[in-house]
């Protein structure tokens, strides 16, 4: 035999051995061996005899992971054999890497925030544990867990949450140019008028910008103000196309007209925003209830919900566990502290967000944050719009929302869009 | 025992064998079986015609006659067209006005100048989300200034003006490029030749066009196919800078591509999009490796 050929033929075969095993390990959804672990054992078992180190992700940093770490610190303590490693990872970024690590049966952390929509993808493409023993459902807020429930199986579990209930404004500011708080929607456009003649008013409402949640999130309070949450269920569920009648009313004879009065600024990046509006050049902001962490003087802060709002948005973070984590038991044991004792102590740090765990009370809250738990409580709660129907349609929506703050004569075009990317059955 | 003598390149190959094939070879050919693949069924060219098809690609109805959104790939072709002569010219011109080493202070303005190439692309475009900012951006300042108020706007928010400012930005960015590659092709010219030019009693336009220009045309060559693979593949800047929009008037397709994939967590789309892409650059590169041979 020829030993030329022999050699050349035993060198592919290495090349090609590597190149399999090498590509098994990044891609191979066969390889992947998930660990199976009985939900009985992580509820009964709640002291692990060897020393444990579980990898945590959120989005959280600066004085949002502060307050995020005070859990941490609290689990820590009455789990004294397991460690938590923290680190900042954002959603976007996440959903780039996690499909991928998931796919290969590996992933970055043990307890992963991340979006609700996305939990349940994950969940039905069999990479995460389930929750349906861990937690009792009932203990929460009605319909929050339902973004990350997918035939019935719970796939994460849900943290605090923040609010976006209305118009924030500074009590020193109103009280300097005798306004007051609106009753009426009348009232409503007659202070924004009023503002608007304030020397030295940029506009009286400054419009946050992003990837373009903040412009979501104030076009969801004029929905469920004069939709009602029964609207903004049904346009999450694809029941009411956003070219309905009643849709378009809303923006048509309210949102709409209040950008052509420029009553409402160009996007601007949104913690720039934060301090532009506190030192007086807008007077309005809508915000999430985090904002009550982000400003130096929270016992100064007013707020201003659309006259006759119905129902507020109650916007969760949640966490998850892949099946490939090393430690299921653990990782199991901290998602649930984080659904419930958890959210008692974060609800008492600064970071400005409600408990989604009914057990939590008021008392429990950060001083600034009880009045705002008291509105919240008065209101229904409805889950965030574009959080819930996630994917491209999301960002469709937040980018089409910035093309109407500029130019809100392209309505039509807009609305048309929205329903031609909304996400088909 | 003595190995065969034409096999020993093939055993320094190995190395880099090893890691080409699972990181390269393999992802390139399981993106081209993944374009013709929908909800695992084979559907041919389908997925082609659907994202071609698509106005997030073309967008015919409103190019060029209305305000962008015109689609990605046709955003991408304007880029081309504003980014690739304004960054060679730009670089060619500047390296001309600071060869001379009487020139005062000229390393320290190219530094500068080539700060836009050192810095990572993110930052790049968070400077250039803030320099069209109304209120903290220094071109809306200067618009202001000069009167023209329908441009002291936040350019980024508008869709007549998002693409445009991401694409002046990334000109700041790139022209480091041009004109560090222009600076080394004037500093291997032989002072020679302009004595031999001067002496026939050319002229400076004269010698520029008979010496300088020619002898450059390997560098340009190299610019010119940089910058078309660099514009084709453009995305940090634009996701920091404008995110694609407003309603997807600054998209681009290597943006649409990570859409696809990270956000409608569709892979089969964003497989074609790659493809499409990797086309699209494979043009100039093999243009510049063939004048280059």
């Amino acid at each position: 035999m020829d030993v030329k050929k022999v050699l050349l033929g035993l060198f592919l075969v290495g090349v090609l051995g590597i190149a399999v095993v090498a590509s098994g390990c990044i891609g191979g959804q066969q390889t992947a061996t998930p660990t199976t672990v009985t939900q009985k054992e992580t509820v009964t078992e709640t002291k692990p005899v060897e020393q444990v180190t579980l990898k945590v992700i959120g989005p959280w940093s600066g004085a949002e992971l502060d307050a995020f770490m005070e859990v941490i610190k609290a689990f820590e303590a009455q789990h004294p054999n397991i460690k938590v490693e923290y680190k900042t990872y954002r959603a976007e970024d996440l959903s780039t890497i996690l499909p991928l690590q998931f796919e290969s049966g590996d992933t970055p952390a043990d307890v992963i925030a991340m979006w609700g929509w996305f939990i349940a993808e994950m969940g039905q493409k069999g990479h995460l544990m389930e929750f349906n023993e861990v937690i009792n459902p009932d203990e929460y807020v009605p319909g929050i867990l339902d973004t990350v429930t997918a035939d019935g199986k719970i796939y994460g579990v849900p943290f605090t949450a923040a609010a976006k209930p209305g118009f924030w404004y500074r009590k020193s500011f109103f009280e300097k140019h005798g306004l007051k708080p609106p009753e009426t929607w009348d009232e409503f456009v007659a202070l924004l008028e009023k503002i608007k003649q304030i020397p030295g008013v940029k506009a009286p409402i400054v419009s946050g910008d992003s990837v373009g949640w903040p412009l979501s999130d104030v076009t969801e309070h004029f929905i469920l103000t004069f939709g009602g949450k029964d609207l903004q269920l049904k346009l999450i569920n694809g029941e009411v196309k956003w070219e309905d009648p009643q849709v378009r009313s809303i923006f048509e004879q309210r949102l709409v007209p209040l950008l052509k009065a420029g009553y409402f600024s160009d996007p601007i990046e949104w913690t720039s925003a934060v301090d532009l509006w506190w030192k007086g050049d807008y007077a309005l902001y809508f915000m999430g209830t985090w904002i009550t962490g982000m400003v130096d003087d929270p016992t100064d802060l007013g707020l201003i919900s659309l006259p006759g709002v119905k129902a507020m948005v109650l916007a969760p973070d949640y966490f998850m566990v892949p099946k490939y984590t090393s430690h299921p038991k653990e990782a199991m044991e901290l998602a649930k502290f984080l659904a419930t004792e958890g959210q008692r102590i974060h609800v008492g740090t600064k970071s400005g967000k409600l408990a989604t765990w009914k057990k939590v009370s008021i008392d429990d809250y950060w001083e600034p944050m009880k009045d705002v738990a008291k509105v919240v409580a008065n209101v229904e709660s409805a889950p965030d719009l574009d959080d819930s129907v996630g994917g491209e349609w999301q960002k469709t929506f937040w980018d089409q929302l910035k093309l109407l703050w500029v130019q809100p004569n392209r309505l039509d075009d807009v609305l048309s869009t929205l329903d031609a990317k909304f996400p088909k059955k | 025992m003595r190995r065969p003598k034409s096999l020993t390149p093939l055993f320094f190959l190995l190395p880099a064998l090893v890691l080409m094939v699972p990181f390269v070879i393999y992802p390139v050919f399981k993106t081209i079986y993944l374009s013709f693949f929908l909800d695992g069924k084979f559907v041919g060219l389908e997925n082609y015609k659907e994202v071609l098809l698509s106005p997030d690609i073309v967008n015919l109805d409103r190019f060029p006659t209305k305000s962008p959104p015109w689609g990605a790939l046709i955003h991408n072709i304007v880029w081309i067209a504003i980014h690739l002569p304004a960054t060679v010219f730009l670089g060619l011109g500047i390296a001309l006005l600071l060869r001379r080493e009487e020139v005062k202070g000229s390393s320290i303005v190219k530094s500068i100048i080539f700060l836009g190439m050192v810095i990572p692309m993110i930052v790049g475009g968070l400077i250039i989300r803030f320099l069209f900012e109304e209120g903290a951006g220094v071109i809306p300042a200067i618009f202001k200034l000069l009167g023209i108020e329908r441009l002291a706007i936040t350019w980024t928010a508008y869709p007549e003006t998002a693409l445009f400012a991401a694409i002046l930005g990334s000109i700041w960015i790139w022209t480091g490029f041009s004109m560090l590659m222009y600076s080394a092709g004037l500093a291997s010219i032989p002072k020679d030749y302009y004595e031999a030019a001067l002496i026939d009693g050319a002229n400076k336009f004269q010698i520029f066009k008979n010496v300088t220009w020619p002898l450059l045309k390997p560098i340009t060559v190299v610019v010119v196919a940089m910058t078309l693979l660099w514009d084709l593949k453009i995305f940090d800047v634009v996701y920091v800078a404008t995110g694609g929009g407003p309603g997807g008037a600054s998209m681009v397709l290597a943006l649409k591509m990570w859409d696809y994939f990270a956000r409608a967590l569709n892979y089969n789309y964003a497989a074609v999009v790659a493809v499409l892409l990797t086309a699209l650059t494979l043009i100039p590169a093999l243009w510049l490796i063939r004048r280059r041979e």
